[in-house]
Order: structure tokens, then sequence, then C-alpha cells
């Protein structure tokens, strides 16, 4: 904690970085919060919330001069591997300090990687994920998962939240704003049209951080669809997105050819 | 619910404009006799098909989706119909986790030469999702 205190406040005061994404300790709430003085550093905080700071970051669109810095956690820096990816925020404009979570944080998370590839504060730990809840889903017979989604995402109120939390969700026009696509003013939205847009969307993207999930105010299990997607896509394309590779995700380019389906579809 | 045996299927085929589409035309330029219950929609290229309007065309009741383009390496835009291959891959894996029959979805190359190949298919198809029955989409209470 105090490292990581004393190392940005080095880095505002030699003017390294113009401002540092944390998080503040205001009224016992930590809360996300853009320091710009050394002075300020006192109530930085790490806490034990969880915030999209890699997408909050997205504010550096405007100050293309200045270097920001910005606390990483494990999933912020999978998230900020993506923007970079997407061609969403300049690498060499960022200075990262990571973070080790908690492994009460990392549990509750049921993260499979609760540090960064580098990391000021905390330990790191290995956490193997928990795959029981897809199991489960997967055993049953097609219509019954038919009905368990149907149930779940029938609850949405469409408050966007899962769209407005996710780290990697950039776009400025939203599909599911899309008036044709998606009619307005209709409680719940249209079942399943809605959750697989927003699920098709996130093959290639998800970097599997719970957010959404954490998000929802009724509860929907989001993270379960797109986990199921991000997995889909490992296995069809061996393509894992917050990996640290000199790779294009697989639906960012047209392609080879060289994949065309032919098993179980004749 | 309907019984199976006056169960016709609605099945919307997207047909890429430079390929498939003249296939669909030849098909009826022969004089082959295919299932009526295909109702194609002409696109520009199979690229253009947008994984939302597979996913809308299912939700307005459809009971299939054919997807059909060029075959790879003959699409009019180069490369068009190699995003088409990876999405619906993406799809019909998709929608077997969420508990649609991914045989719902069928993805088909057709070449504006393959007339019979485009009759074959839509009867083939036809037969599968009569076999399948209608989609449970549209028996969603809330949605109506």
């Amino acid at each position: 904690m105090e490292a990581l205190k004393n190392e940005v406040e080095t880095l505002l005061r030699e003017g390294t970085i113009s401002a540092f994404l944390g998080m503040k300790l205001i009224k016992g709430q930590s809360i996300p919060f853009l320091f710009t003085h050394p002075d300020d550093l006192e109530q930085l905080t790490i806490g034990e919330a969880r915030y999209p700071l890699a997408k909050i970051i997205l504010i550096a669109h405007k100050y293309p001069d200045h270097h920001l810095g910005i606390m990483v956690r494990g999933c912020d820096e999978k998230a900020l591997i993506e923007l970079y990816r997407n061609k969403q925020l300049d690498r060499c404009k960022l200075v990262p300090m990571g973070v080790a979570c908690s492994g009460e944080l990392a549990e509750k998370c049921n993260c499979s990687k609760p540090y960064p590839s580098q990391f000021i504060v905390g330990e790191a730990r290995e956490i193997s994920f928990d795959r029981a809840i897809l199991e489960k889903i997967e055993s049953l017979p097609l219509d019954e998962r038919f009905g368990y989604w149907i149930n779940q995402l029938g609850k949405c109120i469409k408050c966007y939240g899962c769209r407005n939390i996710c780290p990697v969700c950039f776009c400025e026009v939203c599909t599911l704003e899309d008036a044709p696509l998606i009619p307005l003013g209709k409680i719940p939205p249209e079942v399943p049209a809605f959750h697989l847009s927003r699920a098709f969307h996130m093959a290639g993207r998800c970097i599997d951080c719970g957010l959404c999930e954490e998000g929802c105010p009724v509860d929907i299990p989001l993270r379960t669809l797109y986990r199921k997607v991000r997995e889909i896509v490992q296995e069809l394309f061996d393509y894992l997105p917050g990996e640290d590779k000199e790779v294009v995700a697989p639906l960012q380019i047209l392609g080879d050819g060289s994949f065309e389906i032919t098993e179980g579809n004749p | 619910m309907l019984e199976e045996s006056s169960f016709e299927p609605k099945i919307i085929a997207f047909c890429c404009n430079w390929c498939s589409y003249a296939g669909a035309d030849l098909a009826g330029g022969m004089r082959l006799k295919y299932s009526s219950t295909i109702r194609p929609i002409r696109v520009m290229c199979s690229g253009r098909i947008s994984p939302h309007f597979i996913i809308k065309a299912f939700q307005e009741g459809a009971d299939g989706v054919l997807v059909t383009g060029c075959h790879i390496g003959d699409c009019h835009y180069m490369k068009g119909n190699y995003i088409t291959a990876k999405r619906v891959a993406i799809l019909r894996e998709l929608f077997n986790f969420i508990g649609i029959s991914p045989e719902r979805l069928r993805l088909e190359w057709v070449a504006a030469s393959e007339g019979d190949k485009f009759a074959r298919v839509a009867d083939e198809f036809t037969e599968k999702i009569k076999t399948l029955g209608p989609s449970s989409i549209k028996n969603i209470s809330f949605n109506k």
C-alpha cells in the first residue's frame, strides 16, 4: 500500500505522469478517482471493491499529450490488453501500477489469475477456476437448458448495466440501442435476442472479469453465458482474449480462409 | 401446438447476390421443384449477414435460418465469406448452449451454377426442421 503511494508520488512529482487513476477513500467507500496532485494521495486506497478502471481510463483520449498512471488488477490488465488490441488506447501513454488481489477477493471473483504480470502490492495466488455452474447447464437436455435461460433472461429490466460496466465495451454507437433490432420501451427486452446479441459481441473480447454479473441488479448469470462464448472462441480459433500476445482477434479480421466449418454442418 | 403433419416451417434464407441468389434463380429457371417454406432474402455478400439478422429472424418466429454464400475463394468481394464461416460457427455453439438446436442454423456454399444444389439443400433443410418441430422461441409468453 505504502509502496504504491510512494511510487505514484514519485511519478507525479517528477512529471512522468500527469495524473493517476486509482481508488480514493471517501467516507469509508472506495471509489475511482483521478489524482492530479501528489498531496491528494493521502486518501489513495486499494479497497476490496472492483471498478472497470480500464474503461474509465478511456478518458485518456481527451488528453493525447499526457501520460496517465492507472492502478491495475489482473482483470484490469487483461482489459487494457484488449483495449490496446482494438486501438482504443495507446500503450505508450499509460503507466500501469500492478496490484495483486487479496485471497478473499480472488476467491469471491472465482478468478483464475488474480494478479497482473507485474505488481507492487500483494502476492500472487493461484486459484483454479470453478467450472461447476457451466457444467451443470451443459449437462441439461436441450429443452431444459432453453427453459433455464429464458427464465433467467426474462428477469432483465434492460438497465444496460452489463454493457455500461463492461471494460471491453467501447463502441460509441451501441447495437443494443438500435431501434429496429431492439424495440424501444419494451421490458423485458426481446428474449433471447437482446442477450444473444450482446453475447455475440463478447466473442473474442470477454476477459471473464465477471463485473457484468456483479453489476446486474436482477442476478442474471451473465458471466456464465459470456464465459461459454469465451470457451467457444478458444476452442474454434485458439484465441483467448486478454493474453499479451502479438495476435489479432479472430473477428477483427476477415481471415485467410483457412477456417471453414465442415463438422456437423453437411 | 401444431401437429407435426400440418407443421409448415418458416425458413429464412439469406442469399448473396453474386452466387447463391443466382443459384436460387437458376433452380427456378431449371423448373426444379423445391420446398415453398424457404423465404429468400437477397444481400450483397454473405459477409453482410450480421449475426443480429440471424438472431432477429429467430426472434421474429423463424423455425430455421439458411445462410448461403459463394464457395470459399469465389467471393465477389474476395474475403466476405471468410467471416461468415466464423460467425456461423460461433452462433451455432451459442445457440446450442442457450437451448436452441444448432441444426436450425445451416451454412451452405451455393455457386451461381448450382441450381440443383440450392433445391436439394432447401428440401433437406425443410425436412430437418420438420423433424425438429416449431421453434420454441415462439412460445415465450412475455415476448408476445
